[in-house]
C-alpha cells in the first residue's frame, strides 16, 4: 500500500488524535509522496544523459527500479475512502454513504493549464455485476445513470462531477466546529452519495442524479480524472473496499417484557399483605374478646346483688 | 380495691392512647401521676395523622398534574396505571384526614360505636392506599426502555391513523417527543442510532437522505432551526445532539413512581400501628 493512504488508516485507528494534526499529518505525507515522484522522474531522465561511470550507473538503476515501483505501487493502490469518522458520526447510514474526495490522488496526472474534472462511479458489489469497467473503447468516460444500470446492478453509473479538490490547501478539518465555516469545511472535504432523493421523479432535472441508496448492500466506488476539452479518461482510482450500508430492524421485534420483579415491590406487597392479615385478625379478636366480655358483666352485677344483700341481712339479722 | 386498681389502669392506657391520637388531653383527665409521665414522654406532635393525610393529598396532586408533561407518553403504551395509583392516592389522603378528626372525636367521647366506625372506615381506606402502593410499584416495573423505544419508533410522525383515538394518541406521543428532543437536548430512546437502526412510522413520510433522524434532533438555534442542517445530518459533533432521552424521561416516572409508593408505605405503617392501638383501646372500653 502506498505510504501516504497506510498513514491514514493507522491514523484513523488511533482516534485520539485532533482533526487538526490528522490532516497536517496526511499533507505532509502526501508532500514527501510527491518530492519521491519528482525524484523518480528526474531519474528516469538522468540514464539517457552522458556517459556515467559502472558503479553509478548501476545505483541510478536501482534507484531507478525502486522509484518505479514504489510510483506503480502508490497509483495502483489509491482507494476511495470513507469520511473520517471522527467527522461524519453517521456513516454509512441506511441510504447514503460520505465519501472523502480524491485528495493527492491525481497529482501526477494533472497538468498545469488544462482543466479536469472528476467523476464518481457507483457499482453494487456483487457476483451477478455484469461489467466494472467505466470507460468505452475510445477512453471516454461511460456516460450511465441510476436508472439505466437499475441502481448500479447491471454496472457503474456516474453519480457526480465536481472539481479536483485542492491538494495544496486542503480544508482544515478542525474548522468543522465553526458554525460559520462547516459548511464549506465538509462540501470541500467530503461528497454524500445518495443525497438526492427527488431527482430521479423530476423530469426537469438535467444534472447528474445521485439518488438514494439501497438499504443492506454492498457498494463499490471509484473516481475517474477527465480531461475537460478532450473529454478523455487521464487516470482513475481503484474500487474502493465494499462498502455497506445499514440494515434496519422492524420495531414489532422490540422485547418489551419486564423481566424480573422489582425488590421494592416485592417488599411492599409482601409487608403490606402481611399488614392487612394481622389488621383483620385484630378487629376479629377485638370483636369477638368485646362480645365475650359483654356475658361477663350479667355475672358480676349478680355477684355484687348477692353481696349487698348479704350486707344488707346481715345488719337485719344482728338489729334482730 | 379490684376496681380502683382496675379503673386507674383504665386511665393510664386511654390517656396514653389519647396522645398518641394526636389530641391534646384536657386537663381534667391529668389526675394519675403515671399516666401523666407516660404521655409526657410519648406526646407526638398535633395532629399527627391528619398531616400524613394532607401530606399524602398534595404529593398526588402534585404528580397528577403532570409538571413534565410525560402523561400521553405513558397513555400511549396502555400503562398509565402509576397516575391511578396517585389519584387513589389523592382520595385516601382526604379520607385520612376526615377520619383522623372522627378517630379524635371517638377517643375524647370514650364512644363505642364511634370508635367502631372508625375502624371500620380506616381498615377500608387502608386497602385502598394499599392498592395505590402496589399498584405504583408493580407498574413501574413496566417503564423500561424498550417500552419507550417501541412506541417512539411506532408513533412518532405516524401518518396513516386508524381512528380517533389512534390519532390523538399519536398526536400526544409526537408532541410529548418533541417537547423532549428541544428542552433536553437530546435524541431517541438510547441516542439517535435508534433511528437509524429501525424502520420506523417517521421513517415512511421522511426520507432517509433527507432526515436521518428527525430535525429536532440537531443543536437548534434561537429561531428553533436547525444551525447547521449539513452537519446534522452527516453527524458533525456539534451539530447533533448525541445522548438519549431515556433519562429524562424515566428520571420523574421512577421518582413518582417511588414517591407514591413509598410515601403511602410510611402511611400505612404508621396506621397499622394506630389501628391496632385503637382496636385494643376499644376492646377495652367495650363493656
Amino acid at each position: 500500500m502506498a505510504p501516504s493512504s497506510l498513514a491514514l488508516n493507522t491514523f484513523r485507528g488511533g482516534a485520539s488524535t485532533s482533526l487538526g494534526s490528522l490532516f497536517q499529518h496526511l499533507t505532509t505525507l502526501l508532500q514527501s509522496q510527491k518530492a519521491l515522484q519528482t525524484t523518480c522522474n528526474k531519474s528516469q531522465k538522468t540514464p539517457s544523459q552522458g556517459v556515467q561511470e559502472s558503479s553509478g550507473m548501476l545505483s541510478h538503476w536501482v534507484v531507478l527500479v525502486l522509484c518505479c515501483l514504489g510510483q506503480l505501487c502508490a497509483d495502483q493502490s489509491m482507494k476511495p475512502q470513507l469520511a473520517a469518522p471522527e467527522l461524519a458520526t453517521n456513516n454509512p447510514t441506511l441510504t447514503t454513504v460520505a465519501l472523502e474526495k480524491p485528495f493527492c490522488m491525481f497529482d501526477s496526472s494533472l497538468h498545469p493549464n488544462k482543466s479536469y474534472a472528476i467523476y464518481l462511479y457507483v457499482m453494487k458489489s456483487s457476483a451477478s455485476t455484469i461489467s466494472s469497467v467505466v470507460t468505452d473503447s475510445s477512453s471516454k468516460p461511460l456516460d450511465s445513470t441510476f436508472q439505466q444500470t437499475h441502481g448500479g446492478h447491471l454496472g457503474p453509473y456516474k453519480a457526480a462531477s465536481f472539481d479536483v479538490p485542492n491538494c495544496v490547501s486542503p480544508p482544515r478539518l478542525a474548522d468543522a466546529g465553526d458554525i460559520n465555516k462547516v459548511s464549506d469545511v465538509l462540501k470541500q472535504y467530503l461528497f454524500r452519495v445518495g443525497d438526492d432523493g427527488t431527482c430521479l421523479y423530476d423530469p426537469n432535472f438535467l444534472d447528474v442524479c445521485n439518488p438514494p441508496l439501497a438499504p443492506d448492500t454492498t457498494y463499490r466506488f471509484k473516481y475517474v480524472l477527465v480531461d475537460n476539452t478532450e473529454g478523455i479518461v487521464k487516470d482513475q482510482t481503484l474500487w474502493s473496499d465494499p462498502i455497506k450500508t445499514r440494515k434496519a430492524k422492524l420495531p414489532m421485534k422490540i422485547d418489551i417484557w419486564p423481566g424480573r420483579r422489582s425488590g421494592s415491590m416485592i417488599v411492599i406487597t409482601s409487608i403490606l399483605s402481611v399488614s392487612v392479615f394481622l389488621l383483620l385478625a385484630g378487629l376479629l379478636a377485638s370483636v369477638f374478646s368485646a362480645l365475650v366480655e359483654s356475658e361477663d358483666p350479667s355475672a358480676e352485677t349478680k355477684g355484687m346483688s348477692e353481696t349487698t344483700q348479704q350486707s344488707e341481712l346481715r345488719p337485719q339479722l344482728s338489729s334482730e | 380495691m379490684q376496681h380502683e386498681a382496675r379503673n386507674k389502669g383504665e386511665l393510664c392506657w386511654q390517656v396514653s392512647w389519647e396522645g398518641m391520637a394526636g389530641i391534646d388531653p384536657q386537663g381534667s383527665r391529668r389526675t394519675a401521676l403515671a399516666a401523666e409521665e407516660h404521655l409526657s414522654s410519648q406526646l407526638l406532635p398535633y395532629s399527627d395523622r391528619k398531616m400524613c393525610g394532607i401530606a399524602l393529598t398534595a404529593e398526588c396532586i402534585f404528580f397528577v398534574s403532570d409538571p413534565h408533561g410525560l402523561y400521553p407518553l405513558l397513555e400511549a403504551t396502555e400503562n398509565n396505571d402509576i397516575y391511578a395509583a396517585a389519584w387513589i392516592g389523592i382520595f385516601v389522603g382526604f379520607a385520612l384526614l376526615a377520619l383522623s378528626i372522627l378517630g379524635i372525636v371517638g377517643v375524647m367521647k370514650s364512644s363505642k360505636t364511634l370508635l367502631l366506625v372508625y375502624i371500620i372506615l380506616m381498615l377500608i381506606t387502608y386497602a385502598f392506599e394499599m392498592a395505590s402502593c402496589i399498584t405504583a410499584a408493580t407498574h413501574r416495573d413496566f417503564l423500561t426502555p424498550n417500552l419507550f423505544l417501541k412506541q417512539m419508533l411506532e408513533r412518532y410522525m405516524k401518518s396513516d391513523t386508524d381512528n380517533n383515538n389512534d390519532k390523538q394518541m399519536t398526536e400526544g406521543v409526537t408532541k410529548t417527543w418533541d417537547n423532549l428532543m428541544l428542552q433536553n437536548q437530546c435524541c431517541g430512546v438510547h441516542g439517535p442510532l435508534d433511528w437509524q437502526e429501525y424502520t420506523s412510522a417517521f421513517r415512511m413520510t421522511h426520507n432517509d437522505a433527507d432526515y436521518p433522524w428527525p430535525h429536532n434532533c440537531c443543536v437548534m438555534n434561537t429561531r428553533s432551526e436547525p444551525i447547521n442542517l449539513d452537519g446534522c445530518k452527516l453527524g458533525v459533533p456539534g451539530f447533533y445532539n448525541s445522548n438519549g432521552c431515556y433519562d429524562a424521561i424515566s428520571g420523574p416516572l421512577n421518582r413518582q413512581a417511588w414517591g407514591v409508593a413509598w410515601f403511602g408505605f410510611a402511611i400505612l405503617c404508621w396506621t397499622f400501628c394506630v389501628l391496632l392501638g385503637t382496636m385494643f383501646y376499644w376492646s377495652r372500653i367495650a363493656y
